[in-house]
């Protein structure tokens, strides 16, 4: 065994050692890997880095726009632009029936629809004080 | 002492045998050079050396390689693995339904680099023609200061990420800009005595915001959220028909709170006039106050309920029992009237219905001022309510309870309760007799805490017929009106404000206390309103009165006619028709007794 590792060792090519030539040769593509792997996860670093920064940016924004939206959808204002817009307000007890009562309701002539006093005021509509009295 | 089986007996390797192998090793590869050198093949051994060197980097490398393939290759990467996160200082604060109530949103503070300025007059121009919120002059001073003095200084903070983009687009050397975290209320005015405010700092200072302070903290560092009891849709009705109260009766405050009797939560609670949380050092200070916690009311002849909860608890008297009422009851130099006496005797219900005081004195001075004093202790009345927010103070009880102070209490007068604790009493009567705490976090149903038994589920399933009584016949008709077929029940409290030490006879306080629904087992869903307008004024929608029944009771049927669909009360069609009493609609106020 001993005499084959001094034989393998002895070995010469063009005057320099084959154990020394496959060292040396190891080392330069140790030395290249550990470049190019450090190369490599630098710029994996990097982008890292820029998707990070990104990520932050749009949670800012997520963020403001949460606020936004929140904003537009006070209810307070949903209600005011429902009642300037569409006239929506809340169902009154005269406009329920029970399912019992629907054919009777179904026979029953149809009335003009008269205007109902809004619920909330609004700047655009103050509610006149005595529509309130009943 | 020959041990059995000594020859297969085999020391343990401990620490000393293996250090001691170890030289032994080092000790042979060292005298191999030696060995060699007496054989005459020194040569052979360096090499030999060498190529043990080699083999023991070769099997090092070899087992970094083995190992950064394994770890390259075998390791589990999980999927969507979380990036960073924007630094916030305070938790999100949502609703019960996840509506987003306060945030932390970044902003931005702008300062200027007197090293870097070129020149100040092309900072000022350039940073004042963006810069338009504060006041030029100051702006301009501080840039000054900046220049001259060739170091860095703040020029505005809260700048949002548009006024900062226009900022940085004028290009202006040594301008830069540091993030700066600050509370965002997105509702603005809407339900801001109960959300508060915090200060740039990050602390809570008023509200929800001073009350869950650590755990929004705490609730930040995991990026997570604080869901309060408030239901935002009852919230925007509440206020929105309190609103419509002020402009209607003339009032100069209102209060409003929405309560679920069964759990405890707080689901709305407003106050007007309100402020902007944005913009908490600006308008008028008073407006910041919560008054349902922090000011303390007469409350009136909504504090009857607790006596009769009393009296019928404690067997004092049947609903059929008459009590005299004809006569004024004397109490040494001072009286008890009613602002509109019956001019009869009144059985127990038609004391409540009637809200007499001479009634309800006497029903007190029947149980004793003793058994009095220890229920308003165990309905709660008598202390701070419970609830987290540092706002609820102590009530303003008589010093002395004694006859005459004790009466006074039975019909609410001499005693001063803030709304929260008379809320958190109301509750106990009407859930089958549980005080629980009021809370203004959200409570799931197996987080409830188990309140004292105060009263007993027959006397609280007895106050709500006749608190439903009261509404279909009492002086709670007009309220029955705004909202038919919910099966309402509640109680109308008029009192006389005290203005420097005297009771102002024009000045009234009002409320209502409304239960919803009152029908179906002591522990169905059920909900309290409680409705308090300062100083409501005759006017023709109040028909010309001033008293709970003609302004309160009416706002209070409102909100409930609003909320009661969102809290999936289904209308009973059969019970839409109001009854037509054929009396008329008076209400004693509270008043002195002298």
């Amino acid at each position: 065994m001993s005499v084959a590792i001094i034989r393998l060792l002895t070995v010469r090519v063009r005057g320099v050692s084959l154990v020394e030539t496959v060292a040396f040769g190891c080392l330069v593509a140790l030395m290249l890997a550990v470049y190019l792997f450090k190369a490599g996860a630098g710029q994996e670093s990097a982008r890292i880095t820029e998707l990070n920064k990104e990520i932050l940016a749009e949670q800012r924004d997520v963020r403001r726009m949460q606020e936004e939206l929140s904003r537009l959808e006070q209810p307070a204002r949903i209600e005011r632009l429902s009642d300037q817009m569409l006239h929506l307000r809340p169902v009154a007890a005269k406009q329920e029936v029970q399912v019992a009562d629907l054919r009777a309701v179904a026979r029953r002539p149809a009335t003009p629809a008269t205007p109902e006093t809004p619920i909330a005021p609004s700047a655009a509509a103050p509610v006149p004080a005595t529509a309130q009295v009943r | 002492m020959q041990r059995p089986h000594d020859e297969l007996y085999r020391a343990p390797p401990n620490l000393f045998r293996m250090w001691r192998l170890l030289i032994e090793f080092l000790w042979r590869i060292e005298h191999a050079f030696e060995r060699s050198r007496n054989r005459n093949r020194a040569v052979d051994d360096t090499r030999v050396r060498i190529f043990g060197v080699l083999l023991l980097f070769a099997m090092l490398f070899v087992g970094l390689a083995a190992k950064a393939s394994a770890v390259a290759l075998l390791n589990h990467v999980e999927i969507g693995v979380e990036g960073p996160t924007a630094a916030i200082h305070r938790a999100d604060l949502v609703d019960r339904n996840g509506e987003m109530l306060a945030l932390d949103v970044p902003h931005y503070g702008v300062y200027v680099d007197g090293r870097d300025t070129w020149t100040a007059k092309e900072t000022k121009d350039g940073l004042l023609s963006v810069l338009t919120r504060a006041p030029a002059a100051g702006l301009a001073s501080k840039i000054d200061e900046a220049v001259s003095g060739k170091r860095i200084v703040l020029i505005q903070s809260g700048l949002t990420a548009q006024e900062r983009d226009q900022v940085h687009d004028l290009g202006l050397p040594g301008v830069t800009f540091q993030e700066e975290p600050r509370r965002a209320y997105p509702l603005d005015h809407q339900a801001s005595h109960l959300i508060g405010f915090s200060d740039p700092a990050g602390k809570g200072l008023a509200g929800a915001e001073k009350a869950l302070d650590a755990d929004l903290h705490s609730a930040a560092a995991g990026g997570g959220h604080i869901a309060l009891a408030m239901d935002l849709r009852i919230q925007a009705a509440l206020e929105a028909e309190l609103k419509r109260a002020v402009d209607l009766y003339g009032a100069q405050n209102a209060i409003g709170l929405v309560t679920n009797v069964q759990t405890g939560e707080v689901l709305a609670l407003a106050n007007l006039p309100d402020y902007d949380p944005n913009h908490p050092g600006e308008g008028d200070p008073a407006a910041q106050i919560n008054r349902a916690g922090a000011f303390r009311y007469e409350m009136g002849s909504t504090f009857k309920m607790f006596t009769f909860a009393m009296a019928l608890n404690e067997h004092v008297a049947r609903l059929d029992t008459v009590l005299d009422t004809l006569h004024p009851l004397q109490m040494g130099s001072r009286t008890v009237h009613d602002s509109h006496p019956a001019g009869k005797n009144l059985t127990m219900e038609e004391v409540f219905l009637e809200s007499s005081n001479i009634g309800t004195a006497r029903l007190a001075r029947m149980a004793g001022i003793d058994r009095l004093h220890a229920y308003l202790q165990n309905f709660g009345v008598l202390d701070r309510a419970k609830i987290e927010l540092a706002e609820s103070v102590k009530p303003l009880a008589p010093a002395e309870w004694n006859e005459d102070s004790g009466v006074s209490v039975s019909f609410g007068h001499n005693i001063a309760v803030t709304p929260l604790a008379v809320a958190q009493g109301v509750g106990g009567l009407t859930n089958g007799g549980r005080l629980l705490p009021l809370t203004i976090r959200k409570r799931d149903g197996a987080d409830l805490p188990a309140g004292p038994q105060v009263i007993t589920p027959e006397t609280s399933q007895v106050l709500l017929q006749l608190l439903r009584k009261n509404v279909t016949d009492g002086t709670g008709r007009n309220a029955e009106k705004e909202a038919p077929g919910y099966r309402m029940g509640g109680k109308t409290g008029t009192a006389e404000k005290v203005i420097n030490g005297q009771y102002a006879r024009k000045r009234l306080f009002t409320s209502f206390a409304a239960v919803f629904p009152t029908d179906g087992p002591l522990n169905a869903p059920r909900y309290l309103v409680l409705v308090l307008l300062d100083e409501p004024k005759p006017t023709a929608a109040s028909s010309g009165n001033a008293q709970a029944a003609w302004n309160a009771g009416p706002t209070a049927g409102r909100v409930v006619n609003r909320i009661a669909p969102l809290l999936n009360v289904k209308r009973d069609l059969t019970q839409v028709a109001v009854r037509t009493v054929d009396k008329p609609l008076v209400e004693d106020v509270s008043t002195d007794a002298q």
